[in-house]
């Protein structure tokens, strides 16, 4: 077999004993493991990184028509936030998302093969790397972003009902940490997902061979917009924060999740 | 065992305050060196805190002979505070050996504390040590013990959580408010009422990075002379609902008999404020703090007995954690014991070595006088090899000397027949020894006519 080829091997490798030396790590209370864990996930970025740009050295243009990149590149993204955020927040703990998430989509992607996608034909190509770059980096966000929620809504329980914080909740960080994730999500996600729509509809009116029609999917895209869009405002405008943008992105990103679930069966039919 | 350890002291459990006031070291003036000039001890090291004084010295005399080193640590250790001996004696206990070892790192690892896991103890022996070695009375043994007994400490704080939750109300508070906000950078913190446990955590607060600080307060004059103590910004206790929108953190304790904050104001405060977290500790008792206010979001409100609460179950939690940290304690105690039997065996491995020298350099010089002209460069690379060639040989000695000791029990006997074997006490075979000795063919060395070249002719 050539190195090549045991690439995504290594990368599966490095993410999955990363997230599960993380998990272990946070059970047991041992920094030295999560160090070990975050040094993973570090390596296994760098080698998804290249197996990307392997893909699209070896494959050119033809790589971007399997579904393999798109599944890649989502992960891929994911994983790059995360490691800006640890960075930004000086917190680790949003590994114990991003890297079982990015080790999933990661494996889908190798799974995802068989899916193929209509390339755009001459200039409109630009607004279909905008429409699925942005919304890949959207939906990383809120993935991330769903993470730190559950985790502020644990916590916030707990210090509401005076239990006992234990060693696992006392390592874990501050929920002014979690609703910090919360705000660059939203901040970040709503105007790029905004870009991801509204690119879409441009390349629908710049091709010609293509004609717009109201469709479920489109219904649902719709939808997870008009949330994300009051979610937006509420949080930066009106000062939100807390247990009612916590549930509120969880939500945005579950309805996301779904939409993303009927496109690829939309696009495989 | 040439060297025997010895640790006595007095501490809050066996002593009351007062007693340990007469007997603190604090105060008294070269004491150590006074202690080594007057006591049979070879190192001294004294540590003297509010909570304990204890005197751990190192001396040549055994527990079992005739010399009391430790009635004679007591007895000059009364005689400097002015005290009686005997009064020492009634409050001291002892340790010698390898308890001592293990009541030192009990002590480092803030297991022996009157609060269980306070971090302030290996800061004081940090203090003592240096005092020691300051005044040349610590030497190798304390030394190590002294290294040994921080790192001890160290390892019982990250492999334990001995010391990782809160055992004080104001901490307690501080700890909560902590996993609330992150960090304190930019916070303000409120003091409604200005009760002595409310400065207290208030202090814990400003410490811990808080910036700014409002006094409410009923007596304006008191809230100045606090807010003059503190550094902050005293205030009418009228004006406290207008501010309040301005606090992350309130701490309450009024004598009001009624509440002095209610949910609905605070409800107003939050829309004012955003929605940014809001943090109430009322430790006053009847309550000041409306118990609903915890009912809204982003709102968190800890009563006096929420936080002794939290403080009993981390109290727990260290008691339990104390086991394993016990533990950590006797397994370094054991390793200390090993090193102490290489000590044991020090003198004989310098004294093995010196003999194989003294071998060596005596034989070389009889060759250098058989080969007559010899240059300098000749003669120094001889020298090496022969020395050389007498460390090899004896190093697989040593190195079983060495992992024998190590051995429960075995350090004498193995220390005692290796000295035997290479005859390195020059015992002479004394002349009623069995025929059957004498007859041997080992002579004393002092007999050996070690001039003769041709007794030892190549």
């Amino acid at each position: 077999m050539e190195s090549f080829e045991l690439l995504p091997l290594a990368v599966i490798g490095f993410y999955f004993l990363g997230a599960l030396l993380f998990f272990i790590g946070l059970m047991a209370d041992n920094e030295r493991l999560s160090s070990v864990a975050g040094g993973l996930a570090i390596g296994g970025f760098a080698l998804h990184s290249l197996d990307l740009c392997l893909m699209l050295v070896f494959y050119g243009k033809a790589a971007l028509l399997g579904g393999s990149f798109y599944f890649s590149f989502v992960g891929w993204t994911l994983l790059a936030i995360h490691l800006f955020l640890r960075w930004r927040l000086k917190s680790s703990f949003l590994s114990l998302i991003a890297l079982p998430l990015g080790l999933l989509l990661y494996t889908s992607s190798l799974g995802a093969a068989g899916l193929t996608i209509k390339i755009p034909p001459r200039f409109t190509a630009l607004f279909f790397g905008l429409h699925v770059g942005s919304l890949a980096v959207a939906l990383a966000l809120l993935a991330l972003a769903s993470g730190a929620a559950f985790a502020w809504l644990h916590l916030n329980q707990k210090i509401k009902s005076k239990a006992v914080l234990g060693s696992m909740n006392m390592s874990m960080p501050s929920l002014d940490v979690f609703d910090r994730v919360n705000q660059w999500a939203v901040a970040l996600g709503f105007p790029l997902y905004t870009l991801g729509i509204f690119s879409l509809a441009i390349w629908y009116w710049i091709d010609p061979e293509k004609t717009f029609s109201w469709d479920a999917m489109k219904f649902t895209s719709l939808g997870v917009w008009l949330l994300f869009a009051v979610l937006f405002h509420q949080r930066l405008i009106m000062g939100w924060r807390g247990r009612k943008t916590a549930w509120m992105v969880i939500w945005v990103f579950l309805f996301m999740v779904v939409s993303l679930i009927h496109h690829t069966i939309t696009f495989k039919s | 065992m040439n060297k025997y350890i010895y640790l006595t002291g007095l501490n809050h459990r066996t002593a009351d305050v007062e007693i340990r006031e007469r007997y603190a070291l604090t105060n008294v003036e070269n004491f150590e060196p006074g202690l080594l000039a007057e006591c049979p001890v070879h190192e001294v090291m004294a540590l003297s805190t509010c909570n304990r004084v204890e005197l751990l010295c190192v001396s040549g005399h055994a527990p079992q002979s005739e010399v009391d080193v430790l009635s004679a640590m007591r007895d000059y250790w009364a005689r400097r505070c002015g005290g009686d001996s005997s009064e020492v004696q009634a409050h001291t206990y002892n340790h010698q050996g390898l308890d001592a070892v293990e009541h030192l790192f009990t002590v480092a690892s803030s297991l022996d504390s009157l609060v269980m896991g306070e971090p302030q103890i290996l800061g004081q022996l940090k203090d003592a040590y240096r005092n020691a070695v300051g005044c040349g009375t610590a030497k190798v043994i304390i030394n190590r013990l002294l290294h040994k007994s921080f790192s001890v400490a160290k390892r019982v704080r990250t492999e334990t959580a001995v010391a990782s939750s809160a055992v004080s109300i104001s901490f307690a508070a501080v700890e909560l408010a902590r996993k609330i906000f992150g960090n304190f950078n930019g916070k303000t913190a409120m003091l409604v009422g200005a009760g002595e446990m409310a400065e207290l955590a208030a202090t814990h607060l400003l410490r811990n990075g808080v910036e700014h600080l409002i006094i409410a307060n009923r007596t304006l004059a008191r809230a100045k002379t606090l807010a003059a103590t503190l550094g902050g910004e005293p205030i009418p206790i009228e004006n406290m609902q207008d501010r309040l929108s301005e606090a992350d953190i309130v701490i309450s304790s009024t004598g009001s008999p009624t509440a002095v904050i209610r949910a609905r104001d605070v409800q107003s405060v939050l829309k004012k404020r955003k929605h940014r977290p809001m943090f109430f500790i009322d430790i006053a008792v009847p309550r000041d703090i409306d118990p609903d206010v915890n009912g809204l979001d982003n709102v968190y409100l800890y009563d006096i007995d929420d936080l002794k609460e939290v403080v009993e179950e981390n109290m727990a939690q260290r008691q339990d954690e104390a086991v394993k940290a016990r533990a950590l304690v006797s397994e370094e105690t054991r390793a200390f014991s090993q090193w102490l039997k290489t000590l044991d065996l020090q003198p004989t491995i310098v004294d093995l070595l010196g003999r194989g020298e003294e071998v060596a350099r005596r034989e070389l010089a009889r060759t250098l006088r058989r080969l007559g002209d010899v240059d300098e460069e000749t003669k120094k690379a001889l020298e090496t090899l022969v020395l050389s060639v007498s460390h090899k040989i004896l190093h697989e000695p040593v190195c079983y000397l060495k992992r024998r000791t190590r051995e429960e029990g075995m350090a004498d006997r193995v220390i005692d027949s290796a000295r035997r074997f290479f005859n390195l006490d020059n015992d002479c075979i004394p002349p009623d020894a069995h025929p059957e000795r004498r007859t041997d063919s080992c002579e004393c060395r002092e007999d050996l006519d070690l001039s003769s070249p041709e007794e030892f002719d190549h």
